[in-house]
């Protein structure tokens, strides 16, 4: 049959007039089943839409707040590890004279509030982002951007305002004694409403070891028509900042804003060669070295990199999050397709009969298609309100798990974004013409000659392929086959497990099948003892339907398996995840006292302890053994990764690790031996494809310094992986002691709570915890991160609950001619509500037994394929049997509860009623 | 002329020989700690040529006009200046890098002649890697514009100078300065006085005539080009008086080789202060200079600016008597382009400085000079 031909002679106004009188009239007749479609395809794209905005508003706090207050600049500079010195400021400008380009030094640092009680969480305060500029020289950048630069006029600050001639002199001074002054600060106006902040207010905030009483100096001008600056943005003067942050005569970074001019691309070419040449050469613009043991002295980049930075830091758990999120939309595939394959059915007459005045088969596959894709446009609408409403929660999620191991945000709001609107939208309609593609070419293959009675013939039966136990088998071995295939890696240091999640997609497709074979298995199973025990009709009514399951049947089952599948599989990873940590966190936290700046409230803060504090600590006669830990962000080629130093031979004794490759011998823990070693994470050795025996080669401010791989080591701390040395190498290499953390083994005897209570007192801006306060905490922060997996989990098993009960009212509405006779036999609507819930539970028991042996194959995949292929990160399997029972329980109940309810309904319906 | 020179000469030298006495007349410092310019000051060179840190503002004034090979005329103008910031208190977390004690404007301006079209940019920096001066010399740096005297010790302080800048990246240029006449100091005993309070002087070394060559890249075009230029370095610890609003300053190369310098100082009733001065540098060099009762400034028209409102004279009458034939001579200093005002964007004090020429009683043109008016936007009273 040529269906375009014989569709090409029907006048136009056909199709609109099909949808009119045939999809819209019906969707309105049966309001309920309109309703509850919308709802669940809404609930999937909802989902999906919220971890979108989330993760967006999550990568957009990530930003260069240098743009905030200069303009973008045209390039920037940053040491490939540890700080620049200020030194090359003099030797830049002087190899630039000839350019009309800005030279904006930069100091970042971390700062936040002072802990109200001593039992605060780790993470409760915020992180604020203190900017260290050159307040004065930023003001020439009005040329670039013509705007309200003026900070030492700043309205807020004091000697704000027009100054008023007569006492001219008094007003400078005063405006200079509050630029001069180290505690001066700016806050953003949302900060300074917030907190009802005014200048000249003190404002004590936690940097480094220190509580500083820093005092706001002004509020941070809002250029018209930009945004404004974000409340967790601190400005300060840059040597003021470069005082309090630790690191006088360093600078984070240099960006460049060229001057308005002609061949702003060709002069930016110029600049940056001249950076690049100047970066491999010594101080002074000497060549030094033998070229191998060169390092850069910084890399050239730019601030869309530096953006995009958080966007690359976090994009392996964004990929991840987003594909979860799809959970419930790819349940809804099931059940959309379900609800329009029995739309079909019972249309079928209808069908029929268009199709004897000529309708040709083409135009109604089309309004078929036509009226699911406006389902899946009403769903998406309805879900992208949903979506942005849950974005609202779910950005406080996202925000607290990239805190805690990528970098400090305070994201509050996700923000609407189109661009993710559109996707949303285009994949509402895609997912529900995928699910309407079969029922339509059904309905299009509908014979005119076929226009008969109901009956039997017009049940359901559903996909061929859901009953293919042998293609399933295949898709089973086919998922094997792909456990094999090595993750893609589209660019250096980032990985998509793609063949794993084929092999994930592979399993749940074939459980689908092998689930509905399953129903009817186990209603065979089932009935010759249940009816040995019981004659009640009860029971023989509702095993009889499905030892011979219809379509319906198949398709809900495929449903729950699939949500029950990737749900315990959720489950058995998290499960996996728990049990590693603790493990993890019990064998690492072996000292007695942690230390660090009290201001370490994220994975990006840059707050130190001074080596004069440290070394006064470590002094302290309770104080057995202690180690100091320092730390440099390392940008290598392939990308940003962690160099961590400690003492190595504490580092064995007192955390523990557990090996992926340990070391052949002692020579990495010795001192006089371990120069040219170092050990790695398993997340750098999985990223960077490194294992023992292997060379890096890591840039230093001293130069490049070759190291052996001596062993691989679990961590769990971070996903971007470590290289770990020991402690000597690092402060040759870096020139300064200022630590990350600080670990101390106390005498036997001590008394732990007192020596903490005394280094509170003594260091207010120290957090000092004990071992076990710290284990609870690292636990409870890990927790805290599958928060928003939770969610998602719930959502998908609500979706796939209601997708049975769904299932169950079809299939009632389907046999209601049946239920009329039962009726009559005498049955009364108790029975039948409950022959209905005894049919939902049978379908609920083979969803949930399939869906969770799907659950460990997906389970072990998470494990050991995704996870591991993606974060770096071996995890110890832990099947969490209760979490599974739990879960299965849970859909078993709640399946029979919305099956009574549906049986309920259908036991009301009324023998010849029209739908 | 040349005769009272040479007793202003001597006064000078008796000064610097007994400069006890005279210091005791004359204030030490400002209110603020800043240096006063002392009568009978001995200038050391290339020394003095440098930055003077004790006194709270100094600037270094290029302006001059060029032409290229084929014709086409410009102004322009390069002014480095420092200016000492207040001393307070507080404890600074200043360093060698970022310094808080002084800062560096400077000011950059292009006149197109031919198509009127002026161009300036003003900076801001604090003293540091970015923006410094040198004690020992002419070095003068304010990020990637410079000025800064070739070879200094082997000349004696006279050596050429070098001088770059631009304005954003449209214009930049690097010119060889060239003095052909000598230094001149201009003011008595080598103050020059510019109100009633003592501490309102200032020390004004002027080199007024530099040969100019060098390269003009304009819009991405490089040319050739020559001229002259007039260059002034003042230091003082304040410019104005408690009545003064601002000044009006010209400085005129005659074709005759000779130049003339007149500063009007106004008062804020509108009339000029008697410590307003003219200064003839004759051919040679010698420097004849007459109080506010000698020369007479009259302004023609007005020109109102776009940018502040602020209303300035069109034009400027000097007349004065020409001290080789003693005839009254009358300079009609006429802008080539009305708008040439610098908008003070960061400085916060706008001013009009512009190339100008120079028409006698005659109409003929017999100079080029340049023309600053300040003080008309708002009163400087306060500020310098």
């Amino acid at each position: 049959m040529n269906r375009n031909t014989t569709s090409g002679s029907v006048p136009s106004g056909v199709l609109p007039m099909l949808w009119l009188r045939f999809s819209i009239r019906h969707a309105l007749q049966s309001p309920l089943q309109s309703v509850l479609l919308v709802v669940i395809l809404s609930l999937g794209v909802g989902v999906f839409f919220a971890v979108r905005l989330a993760n967006r508003a999550a990568v957009a706090s990530f930003q260069n707040f240098t743009d905030l207050i200069t303009a973008e600049s045209d390039g920037l500079i940053a040491a490939p590890s540890g700080m620049l010195p200020e030194t090359v400021l003099g030797e830049l400008r002087e190899a630039l004279k000839d350019e009309a380009v800005q030279i904006i030094p930069v100091i970042e640092t971390t700062a936040t509030l002072p802990r109200v009680s001593d039992d605060e969480a780790i993470g409760s305060r915020s992180t604020f982002q203190v900017l260290g500029l050159d307040l004065i020289a930023v003001q020439n950048l009005a040329d670039r951007r013509p705007a309200n630069r003026q900070w030492l006029a700043n309205p807020g600050s004091p000697a704000g305002g027009e100054p008023d001639s007569s006492d001219l002199r008094v007003q400078a001074r005063r405006l200079w004694e509050s630029f001069r002054d180290p505690h001066s600060v700016f806050v953003s106006p949302r900060l300074a409403i917030r907190q009802r902040l005014v200048p000249g207010q003190e404002f004590p905030l936690v940097l480094n070891e220190a509580i500083v009483p820093l005092r706001i100096a002004g509020i941070i001008p809002t250029d018209p028509g930009q945004p404004e600056a974000p409340a967790e943005l601190l400005v300060m003067d840059l040597p003021a900042a470069q005082r309090w942050s630790g690191w006088t005569g360093r600078l984070s970074r240099i960006e460049f804003v060229l001057e308005e001019g002609p061949d702003r691309e060709g002069r930016w070419r110029r600049i940056r060669e001249t950076l690049e040449r100047l970066a491999l050469l010594g101080p002074g613009g000497i060549a030094v070295g033998d070229g191998i043991s060169l390092a850069p002295r910084w890399l050239v980049g730019s601030p869309a990199d530096r953006r995009q930075s958080g966007e690359v830091m976090t994009r392996a758990f964004r990929l991840n999050l987003t594909i979860l999120s799809m959970l419930a939309l790819v349940v809804g595939v099931y059940l959309v397709f379900q609800a329009l394959d029995g739309a079909v059915v019972r249309r079928r007459e209808e069908i029929a009969i268009l199709r004897s005045l000529g309708i040709p088969p083409g135009l109604i596959q089309r309004a078929w298609l036509g009226e699911a894709a406006l389902l899946g446009l009403l769903g998406g609408s309805v879900g992208l309100l949903l979506g942005w409403i849950g974005a609202q929660g779910a950005v406080r999620l996202v925000g607290k798990t990239v805190n805690a191991l990528y970098y400090a945000t305070s994201a509050e709001q996700a923000s609407l974004h189109l661009g993710e609107a559109v996707l949303a939208l285009v994949l509402a309609v895609l997912t529900s013409l995928i699910a309407g593609w079969l029922p339509a070419r059904a309905a299009a293959e509908t014979p005119p000659a076929q226009s008969l009675g109901r009956g039997h013939g017009t049940t359901f039966t559903g996909p061929r392929w859901l009953q293919r136990t042998d293609g399933a088998w295949i898709l089973v071995g086919l998922g094997f086959a792909l456990l094999v295939v090595p993750p893609w890696r589209p660019e250096a240091g980032f990985r998509v497990p793609i063949a794993a999640y084929g092999t994930a997609i592979c399993w749940t497709l074939a459980a689908g099948v092998l689930g509905g074979a399953f129903l009817k298995g186990l209603a065979r199973v089932l009935a010759r003892p249940a009816l040995r025990v019981s004659h009640q009709p009860v029971i023989r009514l509702a095993l009889s339907v499905l030892r011979e399951p219809t379509g319906r049947h198949r398709l809900a089952v495929a449903g729950l398996v699939c949500a029950v599948a990737m749900t315990g599989g959720m489950a058995i990873l998290v499960g996996s995840f728990d049990t590693t940590m603790r493990g993890w966190i019990e064998r690492t936290f072996q000292a007695d006292l942690f230390l660090s700046s009290d201001g370490a409230q994220s994975a990006s803060t840059e707050n130190r302890i001074s080596p004069e504090t440290w070394r006064g600590i470590a002094s302290h006669p309770a104080v057995e053994r202690s180690q100091v830990i320092q730390a440099s962000r390392l940008q290598l080629p392939e990308g940003e990764t962690m160099l961590v130093s400690s003492d190595l031979a504490f580092f064995r004794d007192y955390a523990k690790p557990a090996w992926r490759q340990a070391p052949q011998d002692d020579r990495v823990f010795d001192p006089r031996n371990n120069g040219s070693m170092a050990l790695v994470s398993e997340a750098f050795s999985e990223r960077f494809q490194k294992v023992r025996g292997d060379r890096i080669r890591v840039p230093t401010p001293v130069g490049m310094q070759d190291l052996e791989i001596a062993g691989v080591f679990s961590d769990y701390g971070n996903e971007r992986g470590s290289i770990l040395v020991d402690r000597p190498q690092f402060v040759r290499w870096f020139g300064h002691e200022l630590a990350s953390s600080l670990i101390l083994v106390l005498r036997p005897g001590s008394d732990i709570e007192g020596v903490r209570a005394e280094f509170r007192s003594r260091h207010p801006g120290l957090a000092v915890f004990t071992q076990s306060y710290l284990r609870a905490e690292a636990l409870r922060i890990f927790r805290q991160t599958f928060a928003i997996t939770y969610a998602l989990e719930l959502i998908g098993v609500t979706v796939a609950v209601a997708g049975l009960a769904f299932t169950l009212v079809s299939v009632l509405w389907e046999r209601r001619g049946d239920l009329t006779t039962l009726r009559a036999l005498g049955l009364t609507r108790f029975e039948l509500a409950a022959a209905a819930a005894i049919e939902g539970v049978v379908t609920a028991i083979s969803g949930v037994v399939t869906g969770i042996v799907a659950s460990l194959g997906l389970g072990w995949v998470l494990i050991h394929r995704v996870n591991q292929q993606t974060f770096g990160w071996t995890l110890e399997t832990d099947w969490s049997w209760d979490q599974l029972l739990l879960l299965g329980l849970m859909v078993i109940g709640a399946a029979a509860l919305a099956a009574w309810g549906a049986g309920r309904w259908g036991s009301r319906l009324p023998a010849e009623q029209e739908e | 002329m040349r005769h009272r020179f040479q007793i202003w000469l001597a006064v000078i030298l008796c000064w610097a020989a007994v400069p006890g006495a005279v210091l005791a007349a004359e204030p030490v410092q400002t209110a603020e700690g800043f240096v006063v310019p002392q009568p009978g000051t001995r200038f050391l060179f290339p020394r003095d040529h440098g930055s003077h840190p004790d006194f709270a503002l100094e600037w270094w004034y290029i302006t001059g006009h060029l032409t290229e090979t084929n014709g086409i005329r410009y102004g322009f103008q390069a002014t480095f200046f420092r200016r000492a910031t207040p001393r307070t208190e507080t404890p600074g977390s200043a360093t060698q890098a970022f310094g808080d004690q002084q800062l560096h404007l400077a000011h950059m301006a292009l006149l197109e002649v031919q198509t009127g079209r002026f161009r300036h940019q003003e900076r801001i920096q604090r003293e540091g890697w970015n923006a410094s001066t040198s004690v020992n010399g002419l070095d003068v740096r304010n990020g990637n514009w410079s000025l800064r005297m070739l070879e200094p010790v082997a000349s004696g302080g006279r050596a050429p100078m070098e001088l770059r800048g631009g304005i954003r990246g449209e214009v930049a240029f690097r010119f060889r300065l060239e003095p052909v006449k000598p230094l001149v100091v201009f003011g008595t005993n080598g103050v020059s006085r510019k109100a009633v309070e003592p501490t309102a002087a200032s020390h004004y070394l002027t080199f007024s005539r530099l040969r100019v060559s060098g390269e003009l890249v304009l819009d991405g075009q490089g040319r050739s080009i020559q001229g002259e230029a007039w260059m002034d370095h003042e230091f003082s610890s304040s410019q104005l008086g408690r009545d003064q609003v601002g000044w009006d300053w010209a400085s005129l190369q005659l074709r005759d080789g000779r130049e003339v310098m007149a500063y009007r100082m106004r008062r804020s009733d509108g009339t000029t202060d008697p410590f307003s001065t003219l200064a003839w540098v004759g051919q040679e060099g010698a420097v004849s200079q007459v109080g506010s009762d000698r020369f007479g400034w009259e302004t023609q028209g007005q020109w109102r600016s776009p940018t502040t409102e602020a209303v300035y004279p069109a034009a400027v009458v000097l007349t004065a008597e020409d001290p080789v034939d003693g005839r009254r001579r009358r300079f009609r200093i006429e802008p080539l382009v009305a708008a040439q005002e610098l908008t003070g964007a960061l400085g916060g004090i706008p001013y009009w400085e512009g190339a100008c020429r120079v028409l006698d009683e005659s109409g003929q043109e017999v100079g080029r000079a340049f023309l600053e008016m300040t003080g008309y936007a708002a009163p400087l009273q306060g500020r310098l």
